[in-house]
């Protein structure tokens, strides 16, 4: 029996709550307290284990949003859900991180995304992916200005992300190209917090900062695929992001040691530039079988370096880029004269420059995944698991190096829509 | 396509225990410890706490004519040199009363043997001075009326005193008396453990005896008994051995003591006339401010209701006196106060910290510190108000003074006066700036202690001056 209204209102309901809810949870992540937090880089998708190469990549079933393009391949009449959430196992090395404490480790969730295939050739997905996120803290002894002895503590602390709520749509032409738009709307609150302790740890006085964000950040893709001979398929891709400014409000808020309020000021609104966006992506499939996939990313951040002003100092944003390579080893099933996929392998490398300089240091991102996953049979879900370990960071130059060790799971759930019950072609 | 089943119940269950399973393991982390970002935060984007402690201290010198020294446990005798607040005086008034069952008295059996006053100084009694001096200790007969008629009319003030027979009733010493001995040890050179005995006329004693002796209606009688026997003054002689001298608070349980004979009977027998309207006792007090810097104090005129003039410590060697028990308190006024909420930074009084620094070089083991200083609110008639408390903290402040005899700098009195000064800096009436603080010893020590404190002002360098630590919150505006 297909699940009812009801109760996929219901599901829809309760995935966003805690997608919404959870999103902002996570370990700590010292560069985060630069710019508008670590943005991210994957899509939590069924390309997780390409390395997130995907800008070329269809697939019938998942939804791929590294492309708003390749909606337009899910089967006809489909609906489908997906959820994404991570574990991730950090290490930090480098003379800031105190040996008694260098690891952390947390499960957050990553995405919701919902699709359907409006008509033959229209596909639709709404989803909600986080931007960025901002999640550090650290202790700075401080002297009590006036005094020559006095020592307080600052605690500054932040947390906070940035989402992206999507709505994005793809038609095909000709059935080799199909071009894409994705309207996200950019929003979120980044909380930053400066709290003076006295010598016990009491707070004195306290500082925080609430930068709320929003602003409509358009997307556009575009996909070119076919056939090349009988056993080979290819396809190009390519994205573009254009500028946008978010506009950023701010408040202030300070309270006494008895949380009495001494200022809540609501400050001039200002516009963070998001910048342009450019990706291109290949694929080349062999029998169905075997995917080759590579990408290449570049944000233009040089571009509105001038524009933006983001709290703190001494640290610069510069054009970031990502280049990844992917590899899909598809094990299919031939049902009712439907090749349907029982499971697939998955791996990839990535190399990337992140958005931030310090010290003269442009933060770099590396790694490899690997991924391994399941289309149930018996049941409308499908499950994948994937393995990234990463180094972000340097310890050059008094940072902080990450070894990270990321697990995702991907959870799709996939229906007939509209149909009550029907199952067609 | 693919060719699926729908779900089942089981399935759907698992589903979404698996999703509340992860939500609540969202919160089961771990964080590194990292000294990492201080140098990319902008602290001027933040508030700061500034501490200002260049705000004026004006020190003042209270002086009252009087305090009420009646009632206070202690029969306080004896006379000090001190070499910052001069010569002080101490003489105790008291009464004695017969007792309530007389023995019956036979000319044949019994017989007079002497008289004399028996007092007690305790271990844990006050004292002040130089125990090394020896004293003679003097008691004398009072020779007028004692009791609360005009102008004694709410009680026995330090200044108030009664006039006694100058002939002395007897004296002893010169003795010592040792406050601090073990208690293996006797406190007395006397060496009857914590007692001095006076021998006093045996022409008393005999009249006293005779009176026993026929039941007279004097002794039988209390009210007669001291219209007759009006009191006792105990007091000392002069300064004492060494000039320098002390006074000793004894324990007002002090008795007369009629010892007399019965034929074969060897045990010492004797009838105790106790102190007796302990409320009335009283500790005259007189101070000599010759050769300090006090003499150059403002005292009252004598008009009624008078303010306590306040004397400003640059006519007073540079320093502020409390000794409240001689009517000695300081004042603390502070004048520009008011500017560190015009500065353009301040958003809001973290705290404040008065910190009250002794002249180093007028104190010692012999003319030892106040223990307890406490801090008062004040205006403009320089009464003291009430206490000022300290945040988190029940009761009155007393300073907390760590005495360190081998660093005397380090020793200071400090205060939370942070509740003053938001009251201060907040008050717009035309009276603010009369505002102030009084430093005073606190009850009941202040009618019963001479240990006394030397402030010193702000000229003295900053590391031994009494200062005001004001923390304020700093943000600088923001657009």
């Amino acid at each position: 029996m297909i699940p009812s209204l009801k109760k996929r209102s219901f599901l829809l309901y309760l995935l966003t709550a805690i997608s919404l809810g959870a999103m902002a949870q996570g370990n700590f992540s010292p560069y985060s307290q630069m710019g508008i937090g670590d943005l991210e880089d994957g899509f939590y998708n069924r390309t997780t284990g390409l390395a997130n190469t995907g800008i070329a990549y269809r697939s019938n079933r998942f939804l791929i949003n590294n492309n708003p393009a390749s909606f337009s391949d899910l089967a006809n009449q489909y609906f489908t859900m997906e959820t994404s959430l991570r574990g991730t196992f950090i290490g930090y090395a480098g003379s800031p991180v105190d040996i008694g404490a260098t690891q952390s480790a947390d499960i957050t969730f990553r995405r919701l995304a919902m699709g359907i295939k409006v008509s033959k050739h229209w596909g639709s997905s709404i989803g909600l992916v986080p931007y960025s996120t901002q999640n550090y803290e650290f202790n700075v002894p401080y002297a009590i200005q006036g005094s020559g002895t006095e020592i307080a503590n600052h605690f500054y602390s932040g947390h906070g992300s940035v989402n992206k709520a999507y709505w994005a749509n793809s038609y095909e032409f000709f059935h080799h190209v199909s071009i894409g738009a994705e309207a996200g709307y950019i929003f979120g609150q980044l909380n930053q917090r400066d709290i003076i302790q006295a010598g016990n740890g009491a707070t004195q006085v306290s500082t925080t900062n609430d930068i709320n964000l929003q602003n409509i950040y358009m997307t556009y893709g575009m996909q070119i695929y076919g056939n090349a001979g009988k056993h080979w398929s290819w396809g190009i891709g390519g994205t573009f992001s254009n500028k946008a400014d978010l506009l950023a409000s701010y408040n202030k808020l300070v309270l006494g040691a008895d949380s009495s309020t001494l200022q809540n000021n609501e400050l001039q609104q200002r516009y963070l530039s998001l910048p342009n966006s450019f990706g291109v992506g290949l694929s080349l499939t062999h029998n169905q079988h075997f995917t080759w996939l590579a990408d290449y990313r570049y944000q233009d951040w040089n571009a509105v370096q001038g524009k933006n002003v983001y709290p703190g100092q001494d640290y610069s944003i510069a054009s970031s880029e990502r280049g990844s390579f992917g590899f899909e080893i598809s094990k299919k099933k031939t049902l009712y004269n439907n090749k349907v996929e029982l499971s697939y392998f998955q791996s990839g490398v990535y190399y990337g420059n992140s958005y931030l300089q310090i010290n003269g240091q442009q933060i770099k991102d590396m790694g490899i995944t690997a991924g391994f996953g399941v289309n149930s049979l018996k049941t409308p879900l499908a499950y994948a698991i994937t393995f990234n370990y990463g180094i972000k960071g340097t310890t050059k130059n008094n940072l902080i190096r990450q070894n990270y060790f990321n697990v995702n799971f991907l959870i799709n759930y996939g229906s007939i829509w509209f149909t009550k019950g029907k199952k067609f072609e | 396509m693919t060719i699926h089943k729908y779900p089942r119940k089981k399935g759907r269950i698992s589903f979404f225990s698996l999703l509340t399973a992860v939500f609540f393991l969202t919160s089961c982390q771990k964080q590194p410890n990292l000294r990492f970002g201080n140098q990319y935060t902008n602290d001027n984007n933040g508030s700061n706490v500034v501490v200002v402690d260049t705000s004026t201290v004006l020190v003042s010198t209270i002086y009252s004519d009087s305090t009420f020294t009646d009632g206070t446990g202690y029969l306080m005798a004896g006379t000090y040199k001190d070499p910052s607040l001069g010569t002080v005086t101490s003489r105790a008034f008291f009464q004695v009363a017969p007792p309530a069952g007389l023995p019956s008295l036979s000319p044949v059996n019994n017989t007079y043997d002497s008289i004399g006053l028996v007092v007690f100084f305790k271990k844990n009694n006050p004292w002040y001075g130089d125990t090394t001096s020896q004293q003679n200790y003097v008691v004398n007969q009072v020779d007028s009326s004692y009791q609360l008629s005009p102008p004694f009319l709410i009680g026995y003030s330090s200044n108030n005193s009664l006039p006694v027979d100058p002939t002395p009733l007897g004296q002893t010493g010169p003795i010592y008396i040792h406050p601090t001995a073990l208690d293996s040890f006797p406190l007395t050179s006397q060496g009857i453990s914590d007692t001095i005995k006076i021998r006093l006329d045996d022409k008393l004693g005999r009249q006293l005896y005779n009176m026993v002796y026929t039941l007279s209606d004097s002794i039988n009688n209390p009210t007669s008994f001291q219209n007759w026997f009006h009191g006792l003054c105990l007091s000392t002689d002069g300064i004492g051995s060494g000039g320098t001298g002390a006074i000793y608070g004894f324990k007002d349980s002090c008795l007369m003591r009629i010892y007399y004979r019965t034929a074969g009977v060897f045990a010492q027998q004797y009838i105790d006339f106790n102190i007796t309207n302990r409320s009335l006792a009283f500790n005259s007090i007189r101070t000599n401010y010759a050769n300090t810097p006090l003499v150059n104090i403002r005292k009252p005129t004598g008009a009624y209701n008078q303010t306590p003039p306040a004397t400003s410590s640059k006519v007073t060697g540079n320093a502020g006196y409390i000794q409240s028990i001689t009517g000695l308190n300081v004042r603390l006024s502070f004048p520009t106060i008011k500017a560190i909420a015009l500065r353009p930074d301040y958003i809001g009084l973290l705290r404040a910290t008065l910190t009250v620094r002794p002249v180093p070089d007028s104190w010692s083991t012999t003319w030892r510190l106040a223990p307890q200083i406490g801090v008062y609110t004040t205006d403009q008639n320089n009464l003291l108000g009430t206490p000022v408390p300290a945040a988190g903290i029940s009761g009155a402040q007393t300073g907390a003074l760590n005495v360190d005899y081998f660093n005397p700098q380090n020793a200071v009195y400090a205060y939370d006066v942070t509740s003053f000064v938001q009251a201060v800096i907040t008050n717009n009436a035309s009276n603010a700036d009369s505002l102030g603080l009084i430093l005073s010893v606190p009850p009941p020590n202040n009618v019963a202690d001479f240990r006394r404190v030397v402030i010193a002002d702000q000229s003295y360098q900053v590391n031994q001056r009494t200062t005001l630590s004001v923390y304020y919150i700093s943000l600088f505006p923001h657009n």
